[in-house]
């Protein structure tokens, strides 16, 4: 029993950092139907900014986030102004295999920057666990877990509240509509984009002390993205969440009763029968 | 002047490696050769019918394993266990398409990347039919005479006949069918799925059809890969980075052209092998994935047809 | 005998009833028109009779022989061919070969398909655009292929989705004389259109269908002034 628990509260903690990359993407795509390959390599750019701050800046890696967030913000305008924004006319499949060149592009570069080498991210404050009710949980987890809330309820807050937020939305569901209600299509897209980016990018700085780094990392978890944002529904950011800690728990749940190296193929075998019987995600709110 | 350009280019094929004969060289030639190939069998079905698969892999990895298994613990000559290894792939394509063809578009090819990574991890996990992480190993090929001599298979000239009669035969049966209905309704699917239904075309069967074809040549190609680099195991032979280097071929070179797949071959490997030379000291292992995902973009940006497309549209327009 | 009928036939979209109990005849050679308000349920009985969603309840028979639930590709080997209500040209590819792969279905080798392409591209008056690209002509040119295409393989039963959506007054009364034309060359037509003028002139017979059921069927002159079909498209307040 007590190993149950262990496994559902780890699988909802990083299951938490899982939804926060899934809400990107599926606001991304939700906005701009675009399929984004290179959505892990923000992740892995978030998860070497927490590492670069560290090392070379001393700052604690989930401090450096209120530096992280803005450029990657920044670097998300970037991308889509200069970048993407040419390929969306050409069509979703055709932005599909762009992103897939740029996520090549990006992974190798920092490989080649830096080497290929595995690195780990060790604090001072995070030896022991934190043992609540006799459960482990460790502490970077525990700290990226609570931002990670933070942030997703911020998030709700900008979705809800605020005009561009609803903008997005609008836009999310009904892009004549929204522009023909005055909505700027074209920032909104920018906007949206920026956002999905920056909360990869944060959601890799937070997870970078509690994984492994290496370039390629954004390949896997680009694979896992999506099974995430198919689950929830693609373009639902509630869909995103619940999908996200529901990986994150059937992950953590498989690894100790089912064999641990099937455990990724589960992610997969679920992602392809949802896609294949029920499209609009296990709740029915995503778009087919 | 079309017909002596493909004689050219076929006695140029063939006496290649005699031109030149160092063996790096003859080795960067194999590789395009057999990226051709991977390109070709990807076009039949990404190019030519519009399903865009990531998981192209699936069927290399498939033809390699088979022809690996059929040798060691057969003792069946990879001759024979690459046609072999060819069909087992075409054969695993039918289920693989059924499920998957429901799907359209970018879910489609995010199933047959879902699909790939669990052939993968199956790949990896069965031991007693795979040897898992572990890998397959040829130590020694089969002796075998060709006319009056014994082939020496330490050079590396008897592989690069092999693949290039592959790629020949890859390269002749697009064109086949190309020139086929089969051929003509993979457009139709292409353009418009519900419209070719409309008119008749039984789509489902057609796509399968393609696939198994496509995948037949992926099967092959990965059955010469364990010949000639005696070596698989499951990350290398059904990666998402194979499946994706296919389509790069594939798309750089020039979708629904006959010529493209060799074309994007010849780009990407060669000239990603000259940049990783001249740019990178420490990173030569995957240095050209860099140069493979600026030319996708470069591509797709403002070549969609691919090189090979956009010449061919040039050489049009000229007469 | 009639050469389609529809008996009963009932489509739910999950909780969504999209058309009930909807029964009609088309009788060979005829001109069946199909009207209603917007969203009654036109298109998706068309739909439903061209294989490309399948009923919840009833039958669709075409010369007898019961069809429901086969695929669209099926479908039109059996002899029923479709238009779409917005065009659907195989866009990079050129207007001869848009119809030759139609008539692949009838005309197994390419010579004979493109022949046959050709002589009915010639009909629709399309002969001088033969090697455009299919996405560069008029609208009206492309509602000229999408039938070319359709009629290419040999159908008893054309059905006709909107084919007048889109086009000036000129063009509506030359698709007229067209639809009238492929008729009298042996094709009976069914046809869904929102411009009742021209429908109401050119057909024999008016099924009216409403919130998915049929409320009406009867020759043209009838369906004017039947009270239910005016209450359908006009509201049911009457002051």
């Amino acid at each position: 029993m007590e190993t149950f628990v262990q496994s559902i509260v780890s699988g909802i903690l990083t299951g938490s950092l899982y939804a926060m990359i899934g809400v990107g993407l599926t606001v991304i795509f939700g906005v701009m139907r675009i399929i984004n390959m290179a959505h892990g390599d923000m992740v892995m750019l978030g998860m070497y900014g927490s590492f670069l701050a560290l090392t070379f800046l001393k700052i604690d890696p989930f401090l450096s986030i209120i530096l992280w967030i803005p450029i990657a913000f920044l670097i998300g305008v970037f991308i889509y102004r200069f970048l993407l924004k040419n390929i969306v006319p050409a069509g979703e499949l055709n932005t599909l295999l762009y992103t897939a060149g740029l996520s090549l592009f990006i992974a190798n570069l920092v490989l080649l920057i830096g080497t290929g080498d595995y690195r780990t991210i060790k604090l001072k404050y995070a030896i022991m666990p934190l043992r609540p009710f006799g459960i482990a949980v460790p502490i970077p987890l525990a700290i990226a877990f609570g931002m990670a809330i933070l942030i997703t309820v911020a998030l709700y807050w900008f979705l809800v509240r605020t005009d561009t937020g609803r903008a997005i939305r609008a836009t999310s569901q009904e892009p004549e509509a929204a522009a023909l209600m005055g909505v700027n299509v074209d920032r909104t897209a920018i906007i949206t984009f920026a956002l999905g980016t920056a909360l990869a990018c944060a959601a890799g700085v937070l997870l970078a002390p509690s994984l492994y780094l290496y370039p390629t990392v954004g390949e896997i978890l680009v694979a896992k993205c999506f099974v995430i944002v198919v689950l929830g529904g693609l373009g639902s950011v509630p869909g995103a969440i619940a999908g996200g800690l529901l990986l994150g728990v059937v992950e953590s749940l498989g690894a100790v009763y089912v064999s641990v190296p099937y455990k990724d193929a589960i992610g997969f075998v679920i992602f392809l029968l949802v896609l294949l019987f029920r499209p609009s995600g296990l709740f029915g709110v995503g778009k087919s | 002047m079309k017909k002596i350009i493909i004689a050219l280019a076929i006695l140029l094929l063939f006496t290649a490696p005699w031109i030149v004969s160092a063996p790096f060289f003859v080795h960067l030639m194999i590789m395009v050769l057999m990226w051709a190939v991977l390109g070709a069998s990807w076009n039949i079905l990404g190019g030519f019918t519009g399903q865009v698969s990531f998981g192209h892999a699936t069927f290399l990895g498939a033809g390699a394993y088979t022809t690996m298994i059929l040798y060691l613990k057969l003792g069946i000559a990879p001759w024979y266990g690459i046609p072999i290894g060819g069909l087992a792939a075409a054969l695993i394509a039918l289920p693989i398409g059924f499920i998957c063809f429901r799907l359209r578009g970018p879910y489609f090819a995010l199933s047959t990347l879902a699909v790939a990574e669990i052939i993968r991890l199956v790949a990896l996990n069965w031991e007693s039919l795979t040897n898992g992480p572990v890998g397959l190993l040829i130590t020694t090929l089969p002796d075998v005479t060709f006319g009056e001599r014994l082939i020496d298979w330490e050079s590396k000239i008897p592989f690069y006949y092999i693949i290039a009669i592959i790629t020949l035969g890859s390269i002749v049966a697009t064109y086949i069918m190309s020139r086929t209905r089969l051929g003509a309704y993979s457009l139709a699917i292409r353009e418009d799925i519900d419209s070719a239904e409309a008119i008749g075309i039984n789509t489902v069967q057609a796509r399968v059809a393609a696939l198994s074809l496509s995948a037949f040549f992926a099967g092959v190609a990965g059955g010469f890969y364990a010949m000639y680099l005696r070596y698989v195991d499951p990350d290398a032979v059904f990666s998402i980075a194979l499946s994706v280097e296919m389509v790069f071929i594939a798309v750089v070179g020039g979708l629904t052209t006959v010529a493209g797949p060799l074309i994007g071959a010849i780009v990407l490997v060669a000239f990603g092998e000259i940049f990783r030379e001249i740019f990178l000291v420490h990173f030569k292992l995957v240095g050209h994935l860099i140069f493979y995902g600026l030319m996708m973009m470069i591509v797709i940006r403002y070549l969609p047809e691919g090189i090979w497309g956009k010449l061919r549209l040039w050489f049009g327009s000229q007469h | 005998m009639a050469l389609l009928t529809v008996k009963g036939l009932t489509k739910y979209f999950g909780g969504l009833r999209a058309v009930h109990d909807l029964s009609f005849e088309v009788q060979p050679g005829e001109i069946l028109g199909l009207i209603g308000p917007n969203g009654a349920g036109k298109t998706t009985a068309f739909n439903l009779i061209a294989g490309f969603i399948h009923p919840t309840r009833g039958q669709i028979l075409l010369d007898g022989e019961s069809i429901a639930g086969m695929k669209p590709y099926a479908v039109t080997r059996k002899g029923i061919a479709r238009t779409f209500q917005i065009v659907k040209p195989f866009k990079k590819l050129t207007v001869l070969e848009n119809v030759t792969l139609a008539a692949f279905l009838r005309f197994p080798s390419r010579g004979e398909a493109e022949s046959q392409a050709r002589r009915v591209l010639e009909r629709m008056g399309l002969e001088s655009k033969i090697s455009a690209l299919a996405v560069d002509l008029t609208l009206s040119e492309q509602k000229r292929l999408e039938i070319a295409r359709a009629l290419a393989t040999q159908p008893k039963l054309l059905l006709l989705d909107e084919p007048m959506s889109g086009l000036n007054a000129t063009e509506i009364e030359q698709a007229s004389i067209l639809v009238r034309d492929i008729c009298k060359g042996g094709v009976t037509i069914v046809w869904v259109e929102h411009v009742l003028k021209a429908i109401m002139n050119s057909s024999d017979r008016v099924v009216v269908i409403n919130q998915g059921e049929k409320i009406a069927d009867a020759p043209p002159e009838q369906i004017v002034e039947n009270p239910n079909v005016i209450a359908a498209y006009l509201g049911t307040k009457r002051r």
